[in-house]
């Protein structure tokens, strides 16, 4: 048995899961200040993110050195593949919660209406719900649940695209570049929900060695703004 | 004689099978050693055997030119063909099948004799006798097992004055000379130097397009580099028969095996 390099797999796998923590708290930090225009708050989310990529990258070297000196295979190799993909995404959802925080300092003055600040709440809501059920069907290795977050993603779709008319019925010249801002937080966020999907896809060739991708019926059709 | 039926996937993913054993058990006296063994060695690719010790790697390559033969007691079920032709058939000549299917121990033997005549010896035994025909061959063989640029000189040196992995060299000349088949290497790199355990992967990778090459090693990743496919044996309980549990493409093997016990094995969680 070689303890050191099991020992090293789970703290690479555990040190993931807390970087998975903090990205959600990131995201939902910038989500409740761009909603509340608390740009306090905002700028804590623009801070958080120096952690998260000092984090990632010390992570990235970590699991290349132990793919060159330890030589994993099977099981162990998927586990570091993926982790290192995986490792990536959160990367990336912990810029699109600085995007959305930036978003709050350009909105942070004025106030829209209602219906806006409600549905972007709502987007919010949905996107926390499945990030957290990403985390656990990671930390679980439950494919079930990593098979339901794709079903979980739509509705997040369906409420950028209503966010997007409501934005189109917008007049006044002032108040449309105010929404153009809030329309791009809601994309940011849909994205943020797209890419725990994509670490579901992982969750599964992870634990099966299948690649499999999931069902796209609502997948982007438009232009991707931030990946 | 009957096939037993068969756990592990067993058709070579690859081209043409070279070897077909179908259903083998092999005894040594009471001892049952193997049990069900059936598989399909593709032809011009290398092919590697794994498991732990015990697992009855050498004594299945040891069947594959009938070597088993030579030690008393021993017992052979089941049926081996090559190129479709039974080697346990009648009519077969043993000593005609091991220059076939030539064999590389895991320790260089090379004979107490010059260079140039360890690897003259096979093609002189089979009758060549012109001085020009016979260093041809000899260089050739040298050539192929990565060893010319470093004899060429010494020609005339004892074999055993040779380094270790030099001597391993000149034992797979040796064998080739006699123009092989198939080459059986149990453990060709277990006791030799890294530069030459590198020279002998590459003549492998270069061998490969003529020669069907086996290979057992205890190094996952030597396995991992040199084979096309893998055959994972293991011996599950203590006094049974040990099998072949799974047959795969290598890279398949050691990405996504479908056993979990293979899975184990090359994790380094057993053995
Ligand atoms: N000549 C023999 N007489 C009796 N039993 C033998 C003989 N040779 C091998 N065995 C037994 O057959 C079983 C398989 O041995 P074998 O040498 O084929 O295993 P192996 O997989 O090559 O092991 P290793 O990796 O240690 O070389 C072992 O239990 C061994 O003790
Ligand atoms: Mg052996």
């Amino acid at each position: 048995m070689r303890e050191n390099y099991r020992n090293e797999l789970k703290a690479i796998k555990a040190e993931v899961v807390d970087i998975g923590r903090l990205v959600i708290e990131m995201s939902r930090d910038a989500t409740v200040s761009l909603v509340e225009g608390d740009v306090d708050l905002a700028e804590r989310v623009i801070t958080a993110d120096d952690d998260l990529d000092t984090r990632t990258l010390a992570l990235e070297e970590r699991t290349l050195e132990t793919i060159a000196t330890q030589f994993p295979v099977a099981r162990d190799l998927r586990l570091l593949y993926s982790l290192a993909h995986i490792n990536i995404h959160m990367e990336r959802m912990g810029d699109l919660a600085v995007n959305i925080a930036k978003a709050t300092r350009r909105t942070a003055e004025r106030t829209g209406p209602r219906t806006l600040y409600d549905l972007i709440r709502a987007q919010g809501n949905l996107v926390h719900r499945v990030l957290e059920a990403m985390l656990e069907a990671f930390e679980t290795s439950d494919l079930e649940l990593a098979y339901k977050l794709e079903e979980m993603d739509e509705p997040i779709d369906h409420l950028f695209k209503q966010f997007f008319r409501e934005l189109s019925r917008l007049q006044e010249e002032e108040e449309i570049e105010w929404a153009s801002s809030m329309v791009l937080a809601s994309r940011y966020l849909e994205r943020i929900a797209d890419h725990a999907v994509d670490i579901g896809e992982r969750l599964v060739y992870m634990v099966t060695g299948e690649f499999e991708a999931f069902d796209e019926s609502f997948g982007d059709e438009g232009e991707s703004p931030a990946s | 004689m009957t096939t037993t039926p068969v756990t592990a996937q067993t058709d070579s993913t690859e081209g043409v099978a070279k070897f077909s054993v179908r259903g083998l058990d092999f005894y040594y006296g009471d001892f049952h050693a193997l049990t069900g063994i059936t598989i399909d060695v593709a032809e011009n690719a290398v092919t590697a055997f794994i498991g732990p010790s015990g697992c009855g790697k050498s004594t299945f390559l040891r069947c594959l030119n009938r070597m088993n033969d030579l030690i008393p007691g021993t017992r052979i079920e089941g049926r081996i063909t090559l190129d479709g032709a039974d080697i346990y058939g009648p009519g077969v000549d043993p000593v005609d099948l091991r220059r076939r299917v030539g064999m590389i121990f895991q320790q260089p033997n090379p004979f107490p004799m010059s260079i140039y005549d360890n690897v003259a010896f096979g093609p002189r035994l089979h009758g060549v006798k012109k001085k020009e025909e016979l260093d041809g061959i000899v260089e050739q063989a040298l050539v192929r097992a990565n060893l010319w640029k470093e004899v060429k000189d010494i020609m005339g040196r004892g074999g055993l004055t040779l380094s270790g992995g030099q001597q391993q060299r000149l034992c797979i000349a040796r064998v080739l000379a006699v123009q092989p088949d198939v080459l059986l290497m149990d453990e060709p790199c277990s006791a030799i130097d890294p530069t030459s355990v590198q020279k002998v992967e590459d003549l492998m990778a270069e061998l490969k397009s003529s020669v069907t090459i086996i290979i057992v090693t205890h190094n996952m990743q030597q396995a991992a580099r040199v084979s096309d496919e893998t055959a994972f044996f293991l011996q599950e309980r203590q006094g049974e028969p040990a099998e072949l549990i799974e047959f795969a493409r290598t890279a398949e093997i050691f990405t996504s095996p479908h056993d979990r016990r293979t899975e184990d094995y090359i994790t380094g969680r057993f053995g």
